[in-house]
């Protein structure tokens, strides 16, 4: 199978991965669509590991799978010529700038060298790196380091990307920015993408696709629009002042209201003809509407219930 | 095509052969070094002694013309006095022909080039140079750029070997054929070349000897430690306290046997160097006047040293990536 008929990027079948007697996976089974993925899961669930196992930096103990059509384990030059790994750790080779590691990274993809240096600059420019990278890779800043390493991903212009925590350590600006780029490379340049990332918003302000282990297993798989969808139509409304009356006015009505942490109100039972009755029922309760919005599911509720093992049925 | 865009662009030329690699490694390391002055300044260095010899090579050569090799030996014995293979030397002036004494006094020059003034700045180059190119990438982590590439462990310790190999061709290789080659270039007897054509091939062999032991112990020790300091020391600490180990085992033999008993106490405690061990085989390789079996032994010792450093040292380069 070649990339190009290949309808799922990633493909892992009961993937198994041991450190001794420490088993790091257990049986993970998963897909990647061409999209944003998001890998979610706490300290310890495996997520690395994953990685590794996919660009051939650790040997999987049992299962098979395939990586743009390539076989696991067995063809990690094809795989890691293909993919873009932005790594965790702040790392870098020494002594470089950071357009001569850029460069020197695009020929170790197998660019020549004249041209490695024209696409490093290119790829710099694009992720905002301005003459700092004329600069030692020492001297950077943290925010620097993680526009270098993500410039070195994408450097080859892989159709696969691995970012690993691609917005740890960057400012609100240079996070909304960091993110902005990644869907402008699935979005307009098809590039599929897998974020693994303890920032959920950045999940749900980037990702499609969402995909959450725990304890080396794969809890869940899901789209995210379909986690978003609540079991119910539902409405999120906030108002300006006490929300006491209209509250009551709901419930007065015989539909189901949460308030929730925030001082919003959830309205379950309405379909997203209702904007009418909701406008009706502020005016009758005497209360202005700030904010209104159909409910979505907390990403972070579905987060604690996955890994608690509360919901898998979705996997 | 847009004259101007600073927006992403894809990107679609021919990749290169994936097995060359390694070269980029190499390439990125030597400029890496490069940089250091005081290794310019070595290098700089390493090229006077190829003079000097040059002088003995062409003193030798015009005294053997005017058939003066026996007055010419007597005068420069003095700076060999303390050298046993030299004895050798005068023995086959004094009983073979031009050719043997040619063969023999060129082979013990190109040994002792070898031996002192390359050993030494070899040594001090690599102590220089080596620490660096692993540990380093163990402290800031570039592992993880490298392996992330189509490069396995053998392609990335290549690169970086080839480094050591590159700087140490610069002292050793390069300065000892430049040698050669003066000395032809300074014999008013063109019969030289055919009397020392093997001698090219010896000096090719003795920095294959010198330089593949020497890179595989040096990048172990870089492997070992993400402190480059804490390399810089364990190899000058080996080279230091295997000489002086040496010298005093040798000196106490020598003390309760006397001189006869100099040759056997520097054979058997060879090993104890890796200077010494490496100079034992030199000695073979220039077919100059040795003991087989303290040969063999010394062979031996740089084969396993080699083989061990090489499997620590793969073993070291992966383990960041097994956690």
């Amino acid at each position: 199978m070649n990339e190009s008929n290949a309808p799922h990027l990633i493909e892992l079948h009961n993937v198994s991965k041991f450190f001794g007697a420490f088993q790091a996976l257990a049986d993970v089974s998963l897909t990647v669509p061409p999209s944003i993925t998001g890998l979610l899961g706490p300290n310890g669930a495996g997520k690395s590991t994953l990685i590794k196992v996919m660009l051939g930096l650790v040997a999987h103990s049992s299962g098979t799978g395939h990586i743009l059509g390539f076989p696991l384990g067995t063809a990690f030059r094809e795989i890691r010529g293909r993919v873009g790994y932005m790594p965790e750790d702040d790392c870098y080779i020494a002594g470089l700038s950071g357009v001569e590691m850029v460069r020197s990274v695009a020929r170790l993809s197998g660019l020549p060298s004249v041209e490695a240096l024209r696409r490093a600059h290119e790829i710099l420019d694009f992720c905002g790196t301005e003459q700092e990278r004329y600069r030692p890779v020492e001297t950077y800043s943290t925010g620097m380091r993680q526009k270098l390493k993500f410039a070195q991903a994408i450097v080859h212009d892989p159709p696969l990307l691995i970012l690993d925590e691609p917005t740890s350590g960057l400012d609100p600006r240079e996070r909304q920015i960091m993110l902005a780029r990644i869907r402008t490379l699935a979005e307009k340049h098809g590039k599929t993408v897998l974020i693994s990332t303890h920032i959920l918003p950045d999940v749900r302000a980037t990702c499609d696709h969402v995909v959450i282990m725990a304890n080396g297993q794969m809890r869940l798989s899901e789209r995210l629009d379909v986690l978003n969808r609540p079991e119910s139509p539902s409405y999120f409304v906030r108002v300006m002042g006490s929300s006491t009356a209209f509250v009551e006015r709901i419930r007065g009505e015989g539909h189901a209201v949460v308030i929730e942490p925030d001082g919003g109100v959830t309205v379950r039972g309405l379909d997203e003809n209702s904007c009418g009755t909701i406008w009706r029922w502020a005016e009758e309760s005497n209360v202005g509407i700030r904010l209104m919005r159909p409910a979505v599911n907390s990403l972070e509720q579905i987060f604690v219930d996955v890994v608690r093992g509360a919901r898998h049925a979705d996997v | 095509m847009p004259t101007y865009d600073l927006g992403y662009c894809g990107w679609s030329g021919d990749v290169r052969s994936a097995y060359g690699r390694w070269a980029v490694i190499a390439e990125m390391g030597i400029r890496l070094a490069w940089r250091s002055t005081w290794l310019r300044r070595l290098l700089l260095v390493a090229w006077l002694p190829a003079v000097y010899c040059g002088i003995f090579l062409f003193l030798f050569e015009n005294a053997a013309k005017s058939g003066a090799t026996q007055i010419i030996l007597g005068q420069v014995g003095g700076a060999f006095r303390s050298i046993p293979e030299f004895a050798a030397v005068r023995e086959a002036v004094e009983t073979g022909g031009l050719e043997t004494a040619r063969h023999e006094f060129w082979a013990l020059l190109l040994w002792l080039f070898f031996r002192h003034p390359q050993g030494v700045l070899m040594v001090i180059l690599v102590g220089l140079v080596s620490p660096n190119l692993i540990s380093q990438d163990l402290r800031t982590k570039a592992h993880l750029i490298y392996f992330s590439r189509p490069i396995s462990t053998w392609e990335y310790v290549l690169g970086k070997a080839t480094v050591l190999f590159v700087y140490l061709s610069l002292i050793t290789v390069l300065p000892a054929l430049s040698l050669y080659l003066l000395g032809v270039v300074l014999s008013p007897d063109l019969g030289v070349i055919r009397h020392t054509w093997d001698l090219p091939l010896r000096i090719l062999a003795a920095s294959v000897v010198l330089i593949i032991p020497t890179t595989s112990l040096a990048l172990c020790y870089s492997s070992l430690t993400r402190e480059t300091r804490y390399a810089g020391f364990a190899w000058f600490a080996t080279f230091i306290l295997g000489w002086v180990a040496f010298m005093a085992l040798t000196a106490r033999d020598f003390a309760a046997q006397g001189i006869d008993g100099l040759a056997t106490a520097s054979g058997r405690w060879t090993c104890v160097s890796i200077y010494h061990t490496l100079g034992r085989v030199q000695n073979w390789v220039f077919g100059l006047h040795h003991v087989p079996e303290q040969t063999t032994t010394a062979a031996l010792a740089l084969a396993i040293m080699t083989v061990l450093s090489i499997g620590i040292l793969l073993r070291r380069v992966t383990s960041p990536l097994r956690v």
